[in-house]
């Protein structure tokens, strides 16, 4: 977009602010940051979901920020991921080699819901009568078999003029070992059909796996055609309002990226709101120095989690658009951000066997939990938080929304309580903790699903927790798991926007490159690598200041004769023996065993380009209100614990009132706008040196309803 | 029941939800370590077919918790089989902290050679909590043919390679290397082999550390009376949905081609179910005996799995497999017959026959069960396994490909697919690009096969075309099947189009495919093409917007529309604009 130009820069003395919006599934998250005062502020509104800028614009007034004193803009949208989800994408065709036009249908043949006699697939975003086929074959090592006929190219214009095609995807057999009849078919359609949208799946995607380059080149075309008036009707609200300074958009593998890029391969931007809480939790960790961590993020609709080592993310390379078991796989980097509960709207039911169950039905935020008392009839993960106490019927949201505890303690003894037999004085309050404990053994047992998959022990880690609801789980997810530490940054309940600001510009690029480790395959390998660093810093140098780029160089690897691949963090200078211990390392931290003697081969090289751009201080976002020299707490209440078994009188503090330094031991209560953080006795908590809240929580490994009686 | 209700009275109370939460753990320890095996296993097999499965069993061998994406056929079955094999054979007392042990034995599990079994007890301070299990296909274990299982011909089981009696592996934590020495011995791949049979060990090893951690937290009496309160509820909620089938007596029939050995010799699959509101019964008696080709099973892997696989699909599908489902499911069946054959008839190709048996069974529902039984699926592996020395890099090589095919139409929609049949779940085929990387043919064609879904109000799903070039001299061995039967309609819907395919030589002669190895040369050519599901309720009732959006598509060609339906559409305008028109 030529409106951000080159010549901007994001220190020019006027332009102040640096401003991140995550427009997100319920809420629209603004964070704001100063850079001549460190102040940084918070917006939030209601997604709008017929327009996403008016949500972001109206958010933007909160913060009583001008537009024209922004040096730099991070949008993160769901904008892909709703186009994909409701279907609203572009009129696309395919193009394929003849005999394949059918893979994107037949996809891989797998049922993944084995006993579900009615199981089938969503259907193709691009339907039969819109696949085409053209005569050409390039054979698996790349050599030509049978030229590209452009006459079947030519014939096809016709006829995708006529079918009136918005978008076109081109994706060919063994394109990916040799894209150049790839090429040429999307560039005789981009000519001859210049307002139609072409995407090559080579150009996403240098892999093997015609389904999934397939599946990805469709869904890249399917949503592409509309990103450009998706942004362009963003920056012309932003420009109305003076904008003149960079804009970037937040791409699922965690940096930004720019409006072309966006348009190019909005693909990108499947995750592009999420990644923001982990780019704050790396930065958080970095800063900290806190080797391991799982960041885990618990808002009213869903839990996820990843984990960051040394301050990084995975990123993998698939993502299953509508999810593994029905939807469609795209190739593109993504965090490694993982769904691990259905969050505090999941609803809890008897079963015909007289059994409490928890989910996957959710209240979701409409109608919600029943405490909210919008018409919520069903007990919810957050009316048993209510029920307990340890969320306070008035100040949740600051005292917004006032909850409706009688209603919650009624329905959860009437239709869980009753049913499952439990009476006396403390039925619901048993019953309600059930409930919790219920949501953290679900959530617990898919934490460690993606660490054991990983290969990682879980307790080698510690909890950073943020969201709604992430703060008041935290200590007790972490009792379950064997973690001892939690950490809870500031401002859990705006943390993805403010980690948004903190991205970087991040681009990727992959080659499959299927040669086993030897000397020769060394060569081969730095030379790959060097011609992708080439092109992620040309493909940079516009709009970013790539004097300061860092590559990271990885690798996809495996035993010769195995088909899945390890992904491996190479070392700056490559060796044979280098690359291999890097390999075995990983293979070994992954799978427990390695296979020394065994021949290891490349798959696929993958490299990274990251280059910094202006981003807040942490110092800067740690305080969070005035300071009381002597912080006590608020006042008191009465809290349900677990391992009381009973209610206990706990102080409830104003998290603006505790200064760096601050011990308090638990049960205790810390209360903000939007996050309510519950430590349990012999649980401590103090403020860390970033204003975050340390939780060193008492392990007992074995449950207080021991059945050891 | 009244057996388990004394045992469960035997274990002191356990807080309601806390047994919940413990069930939550324990369903969650397979699915973990099926993660972990797929991703360590070494061949494509145990990869991309998941032909595998994770169990937990308790101590007197019954099967509590399942992996979830297991291949179906080892459902409820197989693990608490080879558990209840090294119980009989060595005793409690004898099986020790640490020991692992493995079965493949005809006799025990009832299937081909190739699935090994492998468990190991885990005990917790003088108690025998239960097993952790892991079975997986093995993807050589000698015998007549690569794959062992694979060799379309053979008539003993003695063909079919190594038969492991119950043993162990590892004694108390020390590797018995003889016996790994003897695995490798006797396979020919054995790199790809010991690579799984690490992942497999490795899955063994991690399962129990996990049953170990819950038990850890909520302590045996927890456990124990989780296992009873899972069986139990499993087993009350097949009661319910067997006293939702109305009472009666319900046959259906199919038949394969033959067992590639007595030629044209059909092997019949008459199956009788009776429902009296309290149990099942699955009635075997009437189908063939066993036979002199590899398409056998014992009992336990076939009439008993067969059964068990199709009441999962009927009533049980959403929830993970238990050994008290099947507490009121009784199987019938004389010894001797392919589905309950002897321990020295070639069982290689005995898995290959589940599909179409399930899908027998569940049409024989279809009287009592009208909405919930679809019209037939293609019904068979589809597997073609295609082997050489690669001339390129003079390394062995062998490719299992595979084919989807249609599946059946329902009471009120088209049939889905195409999908692999209902003997897999999850179960991905091999790209065309893997395989043309790596071995020498390439394949022409993949596409779906326009007018083969059964016509009805409601159409079958598609079945598949493929086309295959050799560049190389190479052995083809296959297991077509289906034919002469193809997949029925239901009301008056019409059968889909059976499966089929021919050899075309370089030469131009052409040889219509059948079960067997076939040696195929330089430029030969292989058609195949998978069946498509049967169709439901009467061709004529189908709507005019429904037959204009299959001719629109292509699904149903114009000349299909005229020959299935009866309906005149004009050429052209209507027909689907993915073929390039005319030069």
């Amino acid at each position: 977009m030529d409106q951000v130009g080159p010549d901007v820069t994001a220190d020019n003395h006027s332009r102040r602010y640096l401003i991140a919006a995550d427009t997100g599934g319920t809420f629209t998250d603004l964070a704001v940051f100063d850079t001549q005062t460190g102040e940084t502020r918070f917006g939030k509104t209601l997604t709008t979901y017929g327009d996403l800028v008016a949500g972001v614009i109206a958010g933007l007034e909160d913060t009583k920020v001008r537009l024209d004193q922004a040096a730099i803009f991070k949008h993160g949208t769901t904008h892909v991921i709703n186009a994909f989800i409701q279907r609203q994408g572009a009129r696309t065709a395919l193009v394929t080699t003849k005999g394949f036009r059918d893979v994107l249908e037949i996809a891989r043949g797998n049922r993944p819901e084995t006993f579900n006699l009615r199981y089938r697939r969503q259907e193709c975003l691009v339907p039969r009568r819109l696949r085409f086929e053209v005569a050409e074959r390039i054979e698996g090592k790349g050599e030509v078999v049978q030229p590209l006929d452009r006459k079947d190219v030519e014939r096809l214009i016709p006829v995708l003029r006529a079918a009136g095609v918005e978008a076109i995807a081109v994706s060919l057999l063994n394109s990916y070992v040799n894209p150049i009849h790839e090429e040429e078919v999307a560039r005789m359609l981009s000519e001859a059909l210049p307002h139609v949208y072409v995407t090559s799946g080579t150009r996403l995607s240098r892999e093997w796996m015609e389904y999934e380059r397939t599946s990805t080149a469709v869904g890249n075309a399917f949503v592409g055609a509309r990103m450009s008036e998706y942004i362009a009707g963003f920056f012309s609200e932003l420009n109305d309002r003076d904008f003149r300074g960079r804009f970037y958009l937040s791409s699922s593998s965690g940096g930004v990226i720019t409006a072309e890029d966006a348009i190019a391969q909005p693909i990108a931007l499947v995750e592009s709101g999420p990644v923001g809480g982990c780019i704050g939790a790396a930065a958080y960790a970095a800063a900290l120095e806190l080797p391991r961590i799982v960041a885990f993020d618990m808002g009213g609709t869903t839990a996820k989690c990843a984990l960051v080592e040394d301050g990084r993310f995975d990123v993998v390379s698939t993502y299953w658009v509508g999810g593994y078991e029905r939807g469609f796989p795209i190739r593109t980097p993504v965090l490694d951000i993982v769904e691990v509960g259905a969050g505090g709207g999941s609803v809890a039911w008897v079963d015909e066997n007289k059994r409490m169950r928890l989910g996957p039905k959710s209240a979701g935020s409409d109608p919600g939990p029943i405490a909210f008392g919008r018409g919520g009839i069903e007990p919810t993960v957050t009316d048993a938080n209510v029920v307990l106490g340890r969320i306070g019927s008035d100040s949740f949201m600051g005292g917004r929304l006032l909850l409706d505890v009688e209603s919650a303690k009624t329905c959860i003894s009437e239709q869980l309580a009753g049913p499952l037999g439990y009476s006396g004085p403390d039925a619901v309050d048993r019953v309600s903790q059930g409930i919790l404990d219920l949501a953290n053994v679900t959530m617990a047992g898919a934490i460690k699903e993606i660490t054991v998959e990983r290969g990682r022990d879980i307790r080698d880690y510690q909890l950073f927790v943020f969201g709604g609801g992430g703060p008041l789980f935290a200590a007790e997810l972490a009792r379950d798991l064997g973690i001892e530490e939690v950490v809870v940054p500031p401002h859990p309940g705006a943390f993805s926007s403010l980690g948004m600001l903190m991205t970087e510009a991040r681009r990727d690029a992959a080659r499959t490159f299927l040669s086993a480790l030897s000397p020769a395959s060394i060569v081969g390998a730095q030379s790959q690598f060097e011609v992708m660093e080439r092109e992620l810093r040309d493909s940079m140098s516009a709009e970013f200041d790539v004097s300061r780029i860092c590559y990271l160089r990885e690798a996809d690897m495996n035993y010769v004769g195995q088909s899945h691949t390890v992904r491996v963090s190479l070392p700056p200078e490559l060796s044979v023996g280098a690359v291999r211990s890097a390999f075995e390392r990983e293979y070994l931290a992954r799978y427990g065993h390695s296979n020394e003697g065994m021949e290891v081969t490349f798959v696929a090289l993958r490299a990274g380009g990251v280059v910094p751009t202006a981003r807040p201080s942490l110092e800067a976002v740690k305080w969070v209100g005035e300071v009381n020299a002597e912080p006590g707490p608020s006042f008191y209440r009465q809290i349900y614990f677990a391992r009381a078994k009973a209610r206990l009188t706990t102080p409830v503090y104003r998290r603006s009132d505790l200064p760096i330094g601050a011990a308090i031991e638990g049960p205790a209560v810390v209360e903000e706008y939007s996050s309510t953080t519950v430590i349990g006795a012999g649980d401590r908590l103090v403020v860390g040196k970033l204003g975050e809240l340390r939780i060193t929580c008492a392990i007992n490994r074995r449950t207080e309803r021991s059945t050891h009686e | 029941m009244n057996k388990m209700l004394a045992s469960s009275l035997a274990v002191p109370a356990v807080d309601p939800i806390e047994l919940q939460i413990i069930r939550q753990r324990l369903i969650a320890i397979p699915n973990l370590i099926e993660k972990n095996i797929e991703r360590t296993a070494f061949s494509l097999l145990v990869q991309e077919y998941k032909d595998y499965a994770v169990g937990f069993v308790d101590a007197r061998g019954q099967l509590v918790t399942q992996s979830r994406y297991s291949l179906p056929a080892f459902v409820a079955n197989a693990l608490g089989l080879g558990v209840r094999s090294g119980l009989a054979a060595f005793g409690e007392k004898a099986m020790r902290d640490g020991d692992v042990f493995f079965v493949s034995d005809a006799e025990v599990l009832g299937g081909h050679l190739n699935d090994i079994c492998m468990f190991t007890p885990i005990w917790i301070e003088g108690t025998l909590i239960g097993f952790f299990a892991v079975i997986v296909h093995w993807i050589d274990v000698g015998g007549a043919t690569a794959g062992s299982c694979l060799a379309p011909t053979a008539t003993e089981l003695s063909q079919e390679g190594i038969q492991y009696p119950v043993m162990r592996l590892v004694q108390e934590g020390r590797r018995l290397d003889e016996i790994f020495r003897l695995i490798a011995k006797n396979t020919r791949f054995p790199r790809l082999l010991m690579g799984d049979v690490e992942a497999q060990l490795g899955g063994c090893a991690m399962g129990r550390e996990l049953v170990r951690e819950v038990v850890a937290q909520h302590g045996q009496a927890g456990i124990l009376a989780a296992i009873e309160a899972m069986r139990a509820d499993s087993s009350q909620n097949m009661a319910r949905a067997i006293r939702a089938v109305p009472p009666g007596t319900y046959t259906a029939s199919s038949f394969f081609d033959d067992d590639g050995v007595a030629l044209d010799q059909p092997i019949k699959v008459n199956v009788k179910v009776v429902a009296d509101g309290e149990t099942l019964t699955i009635d075997f008696s009437d189908v063939s005996d066993q036979v002199p080709g590899p398409f056998n099973s014992g009992r336990d892997g076939g009439a008993v799995a067969t059964a068990r696989m199709a009441l999962k699909f009927l009533l049980s599908s959403s929830t993970p497999v238990n050994e008290g489902e099947f507490d009121n499911v009784r199987v019938e069946i004389p010894d001797g017959k392919f589905l309950s054959a002897g321990p020295e008839a070639a069982h290689g190709s005995g898995p290959n026959t589940h599909a179409s048996v399930v899908d027998t069974i569940l049409r024989a529902f279809h009287e009592a069960l009208p909405d919930m039984v679809p019209a037939g699926h293609h019904g068979i592996f589809g597997t073609h396994t295609i082997t050489g020395v690669n001339e390129r890099t003079g390394e062995r090589f062998l490719c299992m490909d595979a084919m989807s095919g249609g599946w059946g139409a329902f009471a009120n929609s088209d049939g889905p697919g195409p999908f692999r049949s209902t003997a897999h779940g999850d179960v991905r085929d091999v790209p065309v690009e893997i395989q043309e990387a790596l071995y020498p043919y390439r394949i022409e064609t993949k596409r779906l096969r326009e007018d083969s879904g059964g016509p009805g109000r409601f159409r079958g799903g598609l079945g598949v075309e493929k086309v295959y070039r050799f560049l190389q001299p190479l052995t083809l061995m296959n297991k077509l099947d289906r034919t002469k039967c193809p997949p029925w309609g239901l009301v008056g819907g019409g059968p889909g189009k059976p499966a089929g395919g021919e050899v075309i030589r370089a030469s131009g002669e052409r040889h219509p495919l059948r079960k067997g190895i076939l040696a195929v040369g330089k430029d030969d050519v292989l058609v195949i093409s998978s069946g498509g599901g049967g169709g439901h309720g009467p061709a004529s009732e189908r709507t005019a917007d429904r037959l204009n959006a299959d001719v629109l598509e292509g699904y149903v060609t114009v000349e299909g529309a005229l020959s299935d339906y009866g309906i005149v559409l004009k050429n052209g305008a209507d027909k689907g604009q993915g073929e390039l028109p005319p030069a």
